[in-house]
């Protein structure tokens, strides 16, 4: 405990203001997961004796959002894979570049700044001038963009592992750049790698508006989404809505369980 | 230690520039180029009617409004965040603080849209909240200014970008020497004197970085309106959209420049005033 903080009401105002700030956060798509287990159409939460997953069971017949959902998953794994890898590159070049690092960091993630329908936009006109039509590639593209300083910012801290003078012993034992690589840092970081994988993953598939201008014929899935939430809410919206929150909230619980125990390994 | 340095480097470099910057760099010179209808493109001759159309139909006001908009989902999170983060770093056992950053991560990967359109239910004539105020007697007409509404978006873009507040406020607290506080409050000075004199000064940096983050993510944003603005509601995003629905492209190139001067501007200040860059570099060795 640090001086100055004894005031309970002080501490209880404290306690207060991070309760809202959780509770605007979780509150309204909880309340989404909860009525999307309500059989009726009229959206309310379900009485206990109703709770059924009547919605879920007819999601299995939009076929739409089930190709969209198909297109989103391959347009995430595609991502995911390529931010990993060049996340990977991009921190493993941090650690060399001394006075430059800071600016690295700035550039890698500046893209995250710019405004996604811009980012869009911009890359389909430069795409449609060379001739490329959109596919699910183009979607890929402008997903890395939002990816990368994520991923990057994972497997930076991930770096932590790796003091220096475990790379130095290995050095002297006269292992190769490529061997400290393969045999110390990446043993090391993998925790932060599949981090990233799945970090990345997770924010190409929720992504909308930077595919807006890039998808081809097959519509990514928040695209099919948006427009069934502007076309008179089927509750079908709601089961598919509460499953991908749900299913974002137990990968990144995932993730971050396995983070903790390995470090609780480590201190012991 | 011999390895490829800058080799490694590349791969990134060339993609972000490739397909992150020169694109932005081309909308940017093709903003002054000459609109040709034959065509349904712009030919290279310099024009600045991109630029005037920004000032015809209320368009200026979107922008103005957008930037408006932005600052008081940034204000009111730092409101929020700053006790928030308070808690994570001061109050919270090691347990609760892991469990509480862990909660103020996981909304970075969920989707935006779908957080917005769950507002819808909340806030709608037959949402919880009406129905709440109902139950209570406090009305008797559900409020229809609830949902579709600034008031909405507001609290859309807060609950959406709250956690980008958070984490420059921790990482700035962790800075704060502990011994500075206690010798400030050894000296007789009250927790808001220390407050005042103390911490927040010494955690400005962390202060700034949190505000323009979630002040350029929300002047960016789009689902936040479309989802629960109302009918005449626009956003620099959206109305982008509108324009290049009747294929204006250069309004649309002259919007995005103007937009993303701004935002680069005041990133490239903010770290020039307060390091920012320097709050993460805490990550490593």
């Amino acid at each position: 405990m640090v001086a100055g903080f004894e005031s309970r009401p002080l501490k209880a105002a404290i306690w207060l203001m991070t309760a809202i700030g959780l509770a605007i956060i979780y509150l309204p798509p909880l309340y989404l997961v909860a009525v999307s287990f309500n059989p009726a159409l009229q959206p309310a939460l379900p009485p206990l004796s109703d709770i059924s997953l009547t919605w879920y069971f007819a999601l299995a017949k939009e076929r739409t959002l089930i190709s969209a959902l198909q297109e989103s998953l391959l347009v995430a794994t595609i991502t995911a894979l390529v931010a990993t890898g060049l996340a990977l590159l991009s921190a493993l070049a941090y650690m060399d570049l001394g006075k430059w690092r800071s600016r690295w960091f700035m550039f890698v993630l500046l893209p995250m700044f710019v405004p996604g329908i811009i980012q869009g936009l911009s890359l389909s006109v430069i795409f449609g001038r060379i001739g490329l039509k959109p596919f699910w590639g183009t979607v890929a593209a402008s997903h890395l963009l939002w990816a990368l300083p994520f991923a990057f910012t994972v497997i930076l801290t991930s770096m932590a592992a790796v003091r220096r003078s475990y790379l130095l012993a290995a050095s002297d034992l006269g292992a190769s750049w490529w061997r400290q690589l393969v045999d110390v840092t990446l043993p090391l970081i993998k925790p932060g790698l599949v981090a990233a994988f799945i970090f990345s993953f997770l924010l190409s598939l929720n992504e909308f508006g930077r595919a807006f201008y890039l998808v081809g014929r097959q519509n990514t899935l928040p695209l099919a989404m948006f427009g069934k939430m502007n076309s008179g809410a089927s509750p079908t919206i709601y089961a598919l809505s509460g499953s991908i929150f749900l299913a974002s909230i137990l990968a990144v619980s995932f993730v971050l369980l396995a983070a903790q125990a390995k470090d609780r390994k480590l201190h012991r | 230690m011999k390895s490829p340095g800058l080799l490694l480097a590349l791969p990134t470099a060339l993609i972000v520039l490739l397909l992150g910057f020169v694109p932005l760099i081309v909308i940017l010179v093709w903003s002054f180029w000459t609109w040709d209808p034959a065509t349904y493109w712009i030919r290279p001759e310099f024009s600045l009617a991109g630029y005037e159309a920004i000032l015809e139909a209320g368009r200026w006001s979107v922008i103005v409004g957008s930037l408006g908009k932005a600052f008081l989902t940034a204000a009111i999170c730092v409101v929020i965040g700053y006790p928030a983060a308070m808690a994570v770093h001061f109050l919270a056992s090691r347990r609760t603080a892991l469990l509480l950053m862990a909660l103020f991560t996981i909304p970075f990967f969920t989707s935006y849209m779908i957080r917005a359109f769950s507002w819808r239910l909340v806030l709608g004539r037959n949402g919880l909240i009406n129905g709440w105020l109902m139950d209570l007697g406090i009305v008797d007409q559900p409020l229809d200014w609830l949902l579709f509404s600034n008031f909405a978006v507001n609290v859309g873009l807060v609950a959406s970008y709250l956690p980008f507040v958070i984490f420059p406020l921790i990482l700035s607290m962790q800075r704060v020497e502990p011994s500075l506080l206690a010798a400030s409050q050894d000296l007789g000075a009250g927790f808001w004197r220390t407050f005042r004199s103390v911490l927040l000064p010494l955690t400005q940096a962390g202060i700034f970085a949190g505000f323009l983050f979630v002040f350029v993510m929300a002047a960016g944003s789009a689902t936040e309106v479309q989802m629960l603005g109302g009918a005449a509601a626009s956003m620099i995003s959206v109305m982008i959209n509108d324009v290049m629905r009747v294929v204006n492209f250069p309004l649309a190139f002259a919007i995005s420049t103007l937009v993303l001067i701004i935002l680069f501007g005041l990133i490239f200040i903010g770290n020039r005033l307060f390091k920012l860059t320097s709050l993460f570099e805490g990550f490593t060795w």
